[in-house]
């Protein structure tokens, strides 16, 4: 189940990196599109909070600090670059999507490191 | 206080938009990455690598006033990014080269060991590019104010 989540959300953000890239390549700014993409990867990063706050339930706080925050930051970053990318109606939209679209999988890497590390 | 640009003076681009934005986006993320794992690590365990961590601290706090003063814009904001990028360059640049030579003194990594290879780099090209886009979106007669 996690590891299906993270490989979802790491091929999903990837796409979404990717058709980031393109429209700035093709000077396009953000549109409808990015919006449903990015809203997927949202909708799958809900469902890795969920699954991961019930994981660490009754947990040592300090010890699943961290992954608590890494779980909410994938969360966040979504919501915030479209914030962004809607705000900037030029080819620079774009460009923070597909920064975003590369910046989600690290976090989920790290968020996996992280729970391989504790063993939570 | 006094105001060193005349009325008159074609003012300099904004700063928060185009690749501006790009930067923006950056310096809020890493606000929050280096402020979140600053904050983790003084609460749970600030007795392993204070200095560290009071890096890491520093770090966040200097990408957040980027971040606001990059967003904002204007004289004021522009003369303080320059400074928090200067700042945030010596940084990266101080503490890169003594976690090469002396790793002894950082026991637990911050944002900018090792020139922020942990981060891909991106805490060395960040200031780098943040010094680039303040000058060229200045206008000629904006100059000074980063050469003081």
């Amino acid at each position: 189940m996690r590891d299906g989540i993270s490989l979802t959300l790491i091929v999903l953000s990837l796409l979404v990196a990717g058709w980031g890239a393109l429209t700035c390549a093709l000077n396009r700014p953000a549109g409808r599109s990015h919006l449903v993409a990015g809203a997927a990867v949202e909708a799958v990063t809900l469902v890795q909070l969920a699954v991961g706050i019930a994981a660490v339930a009754g947990g040592d706080p300090d010890a699943k600090a961290m992954f608590l925050l890494y779980l909410l930051g994938c969360a966040l970053l979504p919501p915030a670059a479209g914030f962004l990318a809607l705000v900037e109606r030029t080819r620079w939209g774009s460009a923070v999507v597909a920064v975003a679209g590369l910046l989600l999988p690290v976090l989920v890497v790290r968020l996996q490191q992280i729970w391989d590390g504790a063993g939570a | 206080m006094p105001e060193p640009v005349s009325p008159t003076a074609p003012s300099p681009a904004p700063t928060g938009a185009g690749p501006g934005r790009l930067l923006v986006w950056l310096y809020g993320v890493f606000t929050v990455a280096a402020g979140a794992r600053s904050a983790v690590q003084i609460s749970t365990g600030f007795g392993d690598a204070p200095v560290a961590y009071l890096l890491s601290a520093l770090a966040a706090a200097v990408y957040a006033v980027m971040t606001v003063t990059l967003a904002r814009g204007g004289p004021t904001a522009r003369r303080i990014s320059w400074a928090g990028a200067v700042l945030e360059l010596t940084g990266v640049l101080a503490v890169g080269t003594v976690s090469f030579l002396a790793p002894d003194a950082f026991p637990d990594a911050t944002v900018w060991s090792h020139f922020g290879s942990g981060y891909v780099c991106i805490p060395l090209a960040l200031p780098i590019a943040g010094l680039l886009w303040l000058r060229r979106t200045g206008a000629p007669d904006a100059a000074p104010a980063g050469s003081r």
